[in-house]
């Protein structure tokens, strides 16, 4: 290390310590600070890890891919660095590895865990030189920060053309924007995806990506989806097609919110797992975070036992009780998880406490034209009231009454509509809270003060 | 009574939520019950004759281009005549920028457009992003609010000819070009604009006054019954008061 690593190392470390001791989390300042002084520093940092990166990326599902995966390696015994607050620039990788290095920059730990944004990953790939990428979807996603998908995938192309074969690239086999990424580079490469007959879309949902082939710009035909422009699917033009998964999941049974069982092959070899987690996109998730296990070499007893450990986060369907009632909380940012959030939670048909929380900040998206692509319409049987807040409540609202749901009520304060919605929540029922990301952090503030969860850095 | 809409490419260019148009326009038929009828028009499909409102949303670059192509093919002569006898066309971004002369993009030929709307747009340097305000053009309407509010995001930046109007002035936002305070065109009943948010809900009575554009062929007579719009209206108000 040279001097300017030293001093941006140890300012950093400073600046943790400050930060902790006026009861502050430091998840990204320190490596924000740390990266101005001395630009290297995250490559000259990784390169004290022996066993290198695994970089966990896409438009939904980092968190939770790298949580699973977090269970699975620490239930071998492996020593990981891992961004688990979810800050995923560069400066929260760095602030992370700045935790666990001394001052001389040494890390006892073996392997770091990084989960990366979707724009980001170029840089990560660059300075890191991973070992492995996980890449599991790509949807639209606040586009005004983002862009199109087009743009990202782009992104993701020119990151991985340099990559070579010490680099396994684990890709989801149904998204084709995902799959046709393994044509590009001379990475070893990894699918996983679903083959599932039963839990299956027959037609394709408004908010679909993809419905041209990445490579040829053909029309893409598709024998049926699982999520979104994601499932069976072929180019008639160039042939392209869903690759075979060497990672999969069959035997899919949804059992709601929190619940479901599976059988999961690694090759032909398979077995059968109860998840604390509902929905397929979770199904998904935990296919990429066995897949990134399998490639550094766990067994299969282990892999399940990591699954079998696996905790659920807040904000992702974690579950807080609070007196007699339940409080569940799932992020929403774009329509696509919307739209799994509302098929998971309604899968059952019965009535649900609904709080959808709207903010339009710069990390929510200024923008909330995609509410209209959500169908929100699959709710207008229900009777319960849905409570509705967030800066553009009004624009939730608004989206509400066009899809027939007039049984609305509205606070523009968090806090107070918080209260009304666990108000009008019956006793042993569950409040399910859908919030944007700064509206996520917020009520989780909001609940720290009642001592009901841990503030999102000490998770 | 009955509007038959035509949604021109409703699976490639839908990138941004514009589909909710649509559904304003049904659902504030649905509440005066007039029946609406979508007919989804795609790739290769030709135009109709019993179209009384045609939609194109926006979308990603290489749909626009494949959309082009398509559009020059199957579909140019019909919709030019279709706008010459005044049928009602509602184009947001992408499909706006589809209807001038055409696109230039930074490299790479002309994407030719439908040339229905006397407009051409060029590839810009930085993004225009961020919510808008305009005032709309006097000619237009004489309603309260006179305002129209949304959501822009494009790079092009579209220049408007003699033969065209100018859906209105920029209030706040950057408008057509970033330049000139321009915003949207329309010729004939043909109303372009770079608004997403969408555009219907928050303007309710630009979406009345579609509706009865279109619907003004069938029955000269023809007026809509007023709705409840304090939602609407307060919703409208609050991006322009505060965003």
């Amino acid at each position: 290390m040279n001097l300017k690593t030293t001093v941006a190392l140890n300012l950093g470390k400073f600046i943790i310590f400050l930060i902790k001791a006026f009861g502050g989390g430091a998840t990204s300042a320190p490596g924000l600070l740390a990266e101005i002084i001395d630009p290297q520093i995250l490559t000259k940092l990784s390169t004290n890890l022996e066993a290198g990166a695994i970089l966990i990326t896409g438009t939904n599902g980092k968190t939770t891919t790298s949580r699973i995966l977090s269970s699975i390696l620490q239930t071998a015994n492996l020593q990981i660095v891992h961004n688990r607050s979810g800050s995923n620039l560069t400066r929260g990788l760095i602030t992370q590895l700045i935790k666990a290095a001394t001052s001389s920059g040494k890390i006892k730990e073996d392997l770091a865990l990084f989960e990366v944004d979707e724009a980001t990953l170029p840089k990560v790939v660059a300075a890191i030189h991973p070992r492995v990428i996980v890449i599991n979807n790509l949807f639209r996603d606040q586009l005004d920060r983002y862009g199109e998908v087009d743009i990202i995938r782009k992104k993701w192309l020119d990151a991985l053309r340099f990559l070579g074969p010490e680099t396994t690239l684990i890709l989801n086999s149904d998204d084709p924007l995902v799959a046709s990424l393994a044509k590009n580079t001379k990475t070893n490469i990894l699918f996983f995806g679903l083959r599932d007959k039963k839990n299956i879309l027959k037609k394709a949902p408004h908010a679909v990506d993809a419905l041209l082939c990445p490579e040829c710009s053909s029309e893409l035909k598709f024998d049926y989806f699982y999520i979104s422009h994601m499932g069976k699917f072929f180019c008639p033009n160039c042939k392209f097609s869903q690759p075979r998964a060497q990672i999969s999941a069959n035997f899919i049974k949804l059992f709601g919110p929190d619940s479901t069982n599976t059988r999961i092959f690694v090759e032909e070899n398979g077995f059968e797992i109860n998840l604390k987690l509902g929905g397929l996109y979770n199904i998904y998730n935990t296919l990429a975070a066995v897949s990134a296990a399998v490639c550094l070499g766990l067994s299969l007893p282990q892999i399940k036992e990591g699954l079998n450990k696996f905790e659920v986060a807040f904000g992702r369907l974690e579950k807080i009780k609070i007196e007699d009632k339940y409080i569940t909380s799932a992020l929403v940012k774009n329509p696509v998880g919307f739209n799994e959030t509302l098929r998971l939670l309604f899968s059952d048909k019965k009535e649900k406490n609904l709080l959808i929380i709207i903010n339009d900040l710069i990390a929510d998206g200024r923008d909330v034209s995609w509410l209209w692509d959500v169908d929100f319409e699959t709710l207008k049987d229900f009777e319960n009231t849905i409570t509705v807040s967030g800066t553009r409540y009004l624009d939730m609202k608004l989206r509400l009454k066009y899809s027939q749901i007039t049984n609305v009520a509205s606070y523009q304060n968090l806090e107070e509509a918080f209260q009304e919605a666990v108000g009008k929540t019956k006793k042993e029922e569950t409040l399910y809270v859908l919030p944007t990301y700064t509206a996520m952090l917020k009520l989780r503030e909001i609940l720290a003060k009642k001592g009901l969860a841990k503030r999102f850095w000490e998770d | 009574m009955k509007l038959v809409i035509g949604y021109l490419y409703s699976k490639l260019m839908n990138t941004y939520g514009d589909r909710g148009n649509i559904i304003t326009i049904a659902q504030r038929c649905a509440w005066r019950s007039i029946d609406v009828d979508v007919k989804e028009i795609g790739l290769k499909e030709p135009i109709r004759s019993d179209i009384d409102l045609y939609f194109f949303g926006g979308g990603q670059d290489q749909s626009q281009i494949i959309c082009s192509k398509d559009l020059i093919s199957t579909k140019k002569a019909a919709l030019v005549e279709a706008a010459q006898s005044n049928i009602t066309m509602l184009l947001i971004c992408g499909g706006y920028q589809l209807f001038g002369h055409y696109y230039r993009p930074k490299s790479g030929e002309d994407i030719e457009g439908a040339g229905i709307l006397d407009a051409f747009t060029i590839a810009g340097e930085a993004r225009m992003i961020g919510n808008i305000v305009i005032e709309l053009n006097k000619q237009l309407i004489n309603n309260n609010p006179t305002t129209l509010v949304g959501f822009e995001n494009h790079s092009g930046k579209t220049f408007l000819g003699k033969k065209t109007e100018s859906l209105g002035r920029v209030i706040r936002g950057s408008g057509n070009n970033g330049e000139d305070r321009t915003e949207g065109a329309y010729y004939k009943n043909v109303f372009g604009c770079y608004l997403h948010g969408p555009l219907l809900p928050k303007n309710p009575l630009f979406a009345d006054f579609l509706i009865e554009k279109a619907l003004s062929r069938k029955n000269k007579y023809f007026s809509l019954k007023e709705l409840d719009n304090s939602l609407e209206l307060e919703t409208h108000n609050f991006v322009k008061n505060n965003l």
